[in-house]
């Protein structure tokens, strides 16, 4: 395992509060879907979400931009940067730097690998946020580097989430938030993509991972936060997680 | 007739359905959507050229871009009514919607320029070229020149420019495009006020060939229905291929069948096409 603690993983961590949520509600028909009375994302922190199949992940992420691909209501508060954004549209949210990869249609499949890379806000208002360059995505993606005349539809599950990532990047993001970036991929690209964001948080950026594979999570992340039926049930360093029951009662199961 | 004749009348008719329908396409290429309301701006189109050159003197060129302004503000007004709808692609509600806002401006152009028929005579449409026994218009010309123009510079700049590639990103898909940032009202709202005067030049071209009615808009959207769904939904290069082909059919049909029947067998023919290749109606580029 390659579970060597870095330095923002020893659990306490000095950022200051980047994401804030109060009372975050999401409805789907009138069946609460999440119930989260407070959460907070430090700055520079990797904070893994966890939870069975319909605890809420996905809804939790989506719910933070105000976005669906269903129709759900939305209540409660959201704060980026000391700022409250709940009462703005999705793309306001995207272009205050809160970004999300989603778990499934994340990339444009007709538009090229270049095309999608492109920019779509404004970067002049990204503040002192980072926009990586195409050169430095690259860099971090070397798949996307051959593959940047191809098609978002050409590409393979892998490359699909790099560039979900890397479109991201292009964004400006204070916080990014990964839907399940794992999802069908081979063991050995889930390690590659949550070594890269690993990464990344370590440049600087905060990030909301929700994972559905624990046992990949909890080798990166700083700290992680387990949800059942749309309320939050445990929380603590990936360490203090590790061994916590809750844990391995939704997920590690008898043969983990 | 000699056939060469009718091969120009096609031409010319094929560009004047081209560009009659591009204002459509587009629509339906990026937000999915019909206007049913197309055939009466088109109308308005006309008569906000009629009105303005009849009524008030200002030359051709003059009465265009204002006859386009009204276009802009109609489509924008439409849209901005039924935006939630958009949002949420309730088709049959936009169907009703804009087949309603096309009656409600039937009424109101019958109301403000009379019932009866015009004639909107254009210094263009006024002179005629004749190259041995075939004749045609200025007019026609203009048709043709500034279709071929208007779409090579709508496709250069869907395919090529940024505001072309938002567009692309919003008609693929809606919902990561606002992830990506992209305010798709304004671009909802963008389209639709293109549309409006996308249809009001083509009108202000196109309509001098023919007497104007406030009743002619229906007739206007069936022929614009056929070009969009025959060149493939939302297919720029499609839409001007089919309503090239639908200008000499209807031209060749007219002179050597029957012009009475000539929009029934426009229909024929788009069922023949639907049958053969149903994906016409059914597929769209990254559609969900």
């Amino acid at each position: 395992m390659s579970s060597k603690p870095t330095p923002s993983s020893l659990g306490t961590k000095p950022g200051s509060p980047v994401l804030e949520v109060r009372g975050l509600t999401v409805d789907y028909a009138g069946n609460r879907a999440l119930d989260m009375n407070s959460f907070i994302l430090a700055e520079g922190e990797l904070a893994g979400v966890v939870g069975a199949n319909g605890a809420g992940k996905s809804t939790f992420v989506n719910g933070l931009l105000g976005w669906s691909r269903g129709t759900p209501r939305i209540n409660g508060k959201v704060f980026l940067n000391g700022h409250a954004i709940s009462s703005l549209s999705t793309h306001e949210r995207v272009r205050q730097g809160l970004l999300l990869v989603p778990e499934s249609d994340l990339v444009f499949a007709t538009m090229t690998v270049e095309e999608n890379l492109a920019h779509c806000t404004d970067q002049r208002h990204s503040g002192d946020r980072r926009i990586y360059s195409i050169q430095e995505i690259y860099e971090l993606f070397p798949n996307l580097a051959e593959r940047r005349r191809h098609l978002g539809g050409q590409l393979s599950g892998g490359e699909r989430q790099m560039l979900g990532i890397a479109r991201a990047l292009r964004l400006a993001p204070r916080v990014l938030l990964l839907d399940e970036p794992s999802i069908g991929l081979a063991p050995r690209l889930v390690s590659v993509v949550l070594e890269t964001v690993r990464k990344l948080v370590d440049q600087g950026l905060s990030v909301l991972l929700v994972e559905q594979n624990v046992k990949a999570a909890i080798r990166v992340v700083d700290r992680l936060v387990l949800l059942d039926r749309g309320h939050v049930v445990a929380s603590g360093t990936a360490d203090e997680m590790r061994d916590d029951p809750r844990l391995a009662e939704a997920y590690l199961g008898a043969g983990a | 007739m000699n056939f060469a004749q009718q091969l120009i009348n096609g031409l010319v008719l094929g560009h004047a359905y081209a560009l009659i329908a591009i204002g459509w396409t587009v629509l339906l290429g990026v937000a999915r959507l019909v206007n049913f309301g197309h055939g009466q701006m088109y109308m308005l189109g006309a008569f906000v050229t009629w009105f303005v050159m009849a009524k008030t003197g200002l030359p051709y060129l003059v009465a265009i871009p204002l006859s386009m302004t009204v276009g802009v503000a109609v489509g924008y007004l439409m849209q901005r009514t039924m935006l939630q709808l958009t949002i949420k692609q309730d088709l049959v509600s936009v169907m009703i919607v804009t087949l309603g806002f096309g009656h409600v401006l039937e009424g109101a152009a019958a109301l403000f320029f009379g019932s009866t028929g015009q004639i909107l005579d254009t210094p263009l449409s006024l002179s005629n070229i004749y190259i041995a026994d075939i004749w045609i218009t200025w007019q026609d010309i203009a048709i043709i020149l500034v279709t071929v123009v208007f779409f090579a510079g709508l496709k250069y700049v869907i395919e090529k420019t940024e505001l072309g590639r938002l567009i692309r990103m919003v008609a693929e898909d809606p919902k990561l495009a606002a992830l990506a940032g992209i305010d798709i009202q304004k671009i909802y709202l963008g389209v639709f006020a293109f549309e409006g005067a996308a249809v009001a030049l083509a009108a202000s071209l196109v309509a001098p060939r023919t007497p104007i009615l406030t009743s002619m808009g229906f007739n206007e959207v069936i022929i614009t229905f056929v070009v969009v769904v025959l060149g493939g939904i939302g297919s720029v290069a499609g839409s001007y291929m089919a309503g090239i082909g639908l200008g000499l059919f209807t031209a060749f049909f007219g002179a050597y069948v029957s012009a009475a029947y000539s929009t029934a067998a426009m229909f024929i023919v788009l069922i023949i096409v639907l049958v053969i290749r149903p994906g016409g109606l059914a597929t769209r580029p990254g559609g969900h």
